[in-house]
């Protein structure tokens, strides 16, 4: 309490200085009168009285000096005198301050902005519960496709008998649902879960509550857990919802909560609901059938048990069922099973990339930093004269390197500053970009961590700057003193450093460069990449008027769609300038997800082979003369391929040239086969090849090329319901025209992923486009700090020179003999900073080779670009200074001696 | 002639307490004169000591000051007790009366602290 009041008084007498000052002096001067009038009383003559008081008192002016102490804070009143005199001086040099201000404001705005990324999708803990004990369990095989083939649910049943390790294992899948509302029908990604999901991954309901154990099985009621965004974006945030009933499907269900906001995996989902919202998740293949992979499992881990152990007892279990049930697991394919972190399997997507773009930001901020230093440098040599004076007069050592930490952390803290306006403003957008990556995209924000991080980039900065520099230290003070004129270049020591400091620039920037050229090249080969089509100008929509539900379970309903969909064909295929109007399943240039393992009439599977496998898709007439898929072979679908004729199919290129090979494939059968054929609605009747289209890319640029069969529409059930129209004109001003019709003829049906081939392409290409975008800019960035920095560091050196280049002009050295001499000084640096650089270019490219496409990551293009480009910027930024050099007047200059 | 010692510091403040409990109301003069007499002259006050703690008791609320006419009809400031000051001093004093005692203890072996 004392000191507090102390402590209080002392804050307080910070701003009440005249008064006390005042009061001081008066209270001295009564105690001298007071002394020396006892002196006289004493005997004394009156002047030498006086002066025995004052000598008694001691020092005047040290007393009121430690009284003015202990009144104020000195230290933060020192420091409150120092940062004005820092400001002022700054403010004296604005075009430095401006310059390191603004260097330091990119490079740690840059690095800001990605950090918040990196951090909200990487490195925050989880909103779950006890998130890091959470792990996701992934079953693949090394069959393509086989990355995430999912768990049957007797295979989740004995891994819950089986590994102890896992105090809890829920279960998930994902599906897709159509909303019913008033205001139209709209699909909806849900989750079917388990009643223990929520326990297991230790999320809450914010209203209402969650499923539990309870809503498991046939008899209990359809329920419904809102994912916090739906629930704001869909109902407005307005908890009255629970309670209330919504159709899904055909089906309703009561929403019994609102899910607190947390990320989802693998993919957003708007709702969360118990298993006997779907019939088909009840069904008895789905729960008895050993290879019905349809279910994601992900596990907490038992009190005390670790990663380690789990993956160990999993694998125990697994390598049993794999010896008890032969002919679920393939032995070709080799199956396995991950366990995998759950954070870890969230931010699995992003890490490469993001690690790639927190690296070059580092760079930057590492280029930015290095030319911050020299400036700063330089500036120290030039104030030399001026730390040599307050040394003299009394500044210490001390005092005057704290005078520096001020000066470097005022810089620093407003570039920092700076930087963090500018990162607010890019992390909306970075956040757009991740969620192409992440389901954690929400959570990417400038928090206390991301500012904590930034802050303590600028006070690492501002503690090298200020022991980077030399202080005229007290020995050497006299020497100093004496030599009195200003000296202009440094030490020996710090012309290294500065040179040092471009070398590292300038390698940095070729990393940089050779990293963002890559990823261009990459970029470009991408959209470059033929898609197979011979024309992208086509406009496309899906109309599902099937849920999965009545495809499944409800053929029936199958025969009314088609004729819906046989309607909208006819009246699109009638708009004015619609050239050829297609019925499918699949739009152009996108992957089903639909594929089975097809049986070969020519050639019965051998023993030990991988069982050939395509992907589904069905097609009407005209659906590849819409689409613009090349018919290489045979025939097109017509309208006689119908239900009752016979069954025919036609196959992409690279189904034959991989089944096939050599033969002609025409008239050859082939069957759809597989265990999982019997939880679908195919059949595996032999179907005859009637044609052959071209391959196409689809699922993006760097797929691989996989085998594909269309059947007919007409043969098959009505999947997804896409319609494909080919215009003359202007493919997309059909939109309304278009979807107009669909609307009438089915007004409860939700019309998706409306555009071209060319906006779904551009939007495939997107990732990559912002990943060499962002490279790119960066690159740049890079190059203009860089060149900054070498013109500044010649522009230095030949200024510090300047006597030296007179003296050689005088003995006859020409203007064109001294400029070389200044560009093969700045030349020497660039050679050396180029030569690291282009090592650990290469070094860098093969650890990004993973998302390079279509150049190897030693591309020569690229290094030899990379390579010219700096050299041409250095070169440049070396001529200036060398220029001003050959202009030096040798009697101007001898005659300022 | 006696050598003068420097005050200790800690013992200060209780030295400068004692006296205003003991003569009332003082003036930073009459504080100095008043410890230099009683401790026999062996103690030198110097403003830079004096006026420093008189300014830290006042802010710890310890005693308080106020501008007044002295007996010889001048002005000066006077300090004087808070009743936060007679608790303090109270406390000090049993204080240092203990450590006394303790480390007499420890210096005249055979006898033990009371």
């Amino acid at each position: 309490m004392r000191l507090l009041r102390g402590a209080l008084a002392r804050i307080v007498g910070m701003f009440d200085r005249d008064r006390a000052e005042a009061d001081l002096r008066e209270e001295f001067e009564s105690h001298v009168e007071m002394e020396t009038a006892e002196n006289i009383r004493r005997g004394m003559e009156a002047g030498e009285a006086r002066r025995q008081a004052m000598l008694a008192a001691g020092g005047l002016a040290q007393a009121a000096e430690a009284v003015r102490d202990r009144r104020g804070l000195p230290a933060i009143e020192r420091l409150v005198a120092d940062l004005g005199y820092v400001l002022r001086t700054l403010a004296r040099n604005r075009g430095f301050t401006a310059v390191v201000v603004v260097t330091l404001a990119l490079g740690m705005g840059a690095n800001t902005a990605i950090f918040s990324v990196v951090r909200g999708v990487l490195l925050r803990p989880l909103p779950h519960q006890e998130g890091d004990r959470l792990v996701y369990l992934r079953h693949s095989t090394d069959l393509p496709g086989g990355a995430n083939v999912n768990f049957s649910v007797p295979e989740i049943r004995e891994l819950r008998e089986g590994v102890p390790s896992l105090g809890g294992i829920a279960e998930f899948s994902t599906w897709s649902m159509i909303h019913h509302a008033e205001e139209g029908a709209t699909r909806v990604s849900v989750a079917l879960v388990t009643g223990n999901y929520f326990e297991v991954m230790g999320l809450a309901a914010l209203h209402g509550r969650v499923t539990r154990p309870s809503d498991d099985g046939r008899g209990a009621d359809p329920v419904m857990v809102l994912a916090h965004d739906f629930w704001m974006s869909r109902f407005g945030g307005d908890p009255g919802i629970v309670g209330e009933r919504v159709r899904l499907d055909g089906r309703w269900a009561e929403v019994i909560g609102v899910l607190q906001p947390a990320p989802f995996f693998p993919n957003r989902v708007e709702g969360l609901l118990n298993m006997v919202n779907s019939d088909h998740h009840l069904s008895a293949s789905m729960v008895e059938d050993r290879t019905h992979r349809m279910t994601e499992v992900v596990a907490r881990l038992a009190p005390g048990a670790t990663v380690e152990r789990a993956r160990a007892e999993v694998e125990a279990v697994h390598a049993r069922l794999r010896e008890s049930h032969p002919e679920a697991y393939e032995p070709a394919a080799r199956f396995g099973v991950a366990v995998i972190p759950f954070r870890e399997a969230m931010g699995e997507r992003a890490r490469m990339t993001l690690w790639l773009l927190m690296a070059a930001a580092a760079f930057v901020f590492v280029i930015a930093a290095a030319n911050v230093t020299n400036l700063t440098l330089m500036r120290g040599v030039r104030r030399e004269h001026e730390l040599v004076i307050r040394a003299a007069l009394g500044a210490g050592a001390r005092r005057l390197r704290r005078l520096l930490l001020i000066e470097n952390l005022a810089l620093t803290l407003i570039g920092a500053a700076l930087g963090v306006a500018l990162a607010s403003g890019g992390v909306g957008l970075l956040a757009v970009f991740a969620a192409r990556f992440t389901t954690r995209a929400d959570e990417i924000r400038l928090d206390g961590a991301v500012l904590g991080f930034t802050l303590a980039l600028a006070v690492t900065l501002a503690l090298l700057l200020s022991f980077a520099a030399r202080l005229p230290g007290e020995d050497r003070l006299a020497t100093r003193m004496a030599a009195g004129v200003r000296r202009m270049t440094g030490g020996r020591r710090g012309q290294r450093l500065q040179r040092g400091l471009v070398v590292v620039q300038v390698a940095v920037s070729v990393v940089l460069l050779a990293g963002a050229g890559l990823l261009t090249r990459t970029m470009i080969g991408l959209a470059n990449v033929d898609t197979g089509l011979v024309a992208e100008e086509v406009l496309t929509m899906q109309v599902p008027l099937l849920a999965p539900e009545d495809l499944l379970l409800r053929p029936e309903t199958d025969g009314a769609a088609k004729e819906t969909y046989e309607r909208m064909r006819a009246e699109i295929a009638a708009l004015p300038g619609v050239t050829a109007v297609g019925l499918g399943s699949t739009m152009p240039l996108r992957r089903s997800d639909i594929a089975f393992e097809v049986a070969l009439e020519s050639r019965p599977p051998a023993m030990g082979e991988v069982v050939p496998r395509a992907e589904f898709r069905t097609a009407g007439p005209e659906f590849f003369r819409a689409a613009g898929i090349p018919l290489l072979q045979g025939r097109e679908f017509t309208s006689a391929d119908r239900r009752d004729s016979g069954f025919v199919v036609i196959a992409n290129q690279e189904l034959v040239d991989r089944y096939f090979p050599g033969e002609d494939p025409i008239g050859k059968r082939i069957a759809w086969t597989g265990d999982v054929l019997r939880f679908t609605p195919f059949s595996g009747d032999w179907r005859t090849i009637v044609g052959v289209v071209g391959n196409t890319r689809d699922g993006g640029p760097d797929a691989d090329l996989r085998p594909v069969l269309y059947l007919p529409f007409a043969q098959e059930l009505a999947i997804a319901g896409g319609l494909v129209i080919r215009t003359e004109g202007d493919a997309a001003a059909l939109v309304p025209a278009a979807t107009r019709i669909v609307r009438d003829l089915a007004p409860t049906t939700p019309i998706e992923n409306v555009m071209t081939v060319t906006q779904y392409r551009a939007r495939t290409l997107a990732p990559q486009r912002v990943n060499a975008g962002l490279l790119s800019s960066f690159g740049i960035l890079a190059l203009i700090i860089v060149a900054v920095g070498i013109a500044g560091v010649l522009a230095f050196s030949v200024s510090a020179r300047t006597n030296e280049i007179g003296i050689r002009m005088s003995l006859g050295a020409d203007p064109g003999r001294v400029r070389r001499m200044i560009l093969r000084e700045g030349g020497s640096l660039l050679a050396l900073g180029l030569l690291l650089g282009l090592g650990g270019a290469l070094l860098g490219a093969r650890l990004i080779s993973g998302l390079l496409f279509g150049v190897p990551p030693t591309d020569t293009v690229t290094f030899l670009g990379v390579a010219a480009l700096m050299v041409a910027i250095g070169l440049g930024a070396c001529w200036v200074p060398a220029h001003r050099a050959s202009r030096i007047d040798p009697g101007v200059t001898l005659r300022a001696q | 002639m006696t050598r003068k010692h420097d005050v200790t510091p800690g013992t200060l403040a209780l030295m400068i307490l004692t006296t205003l409990d003991v003569l009332g109301p003082l003036h930073g003069y009459g504080i100095a004169r008043r410890i230099e007499e009683t401790s026999g002259n062996r103690l030198a006050l110097n403003y830079g000591t004096l006026y420093p703690a008189l300014v830290k008791l006042e802010q710890e609320g310890s005693i308080a000051a106020e501008w007044r006419q002295s007996e010889n009809n001048r002005r000066a400031k006077y300090y004087s007790m808070t009743p936060a000051g007679r608790k303090q001093l109270a406390r000090e004093k049993r204080e240092w009366l203990e450590t006394a005692d303790l480390i007499a203890a420890f210096l005249a072996p055979g006898r033990e602290a009371s």
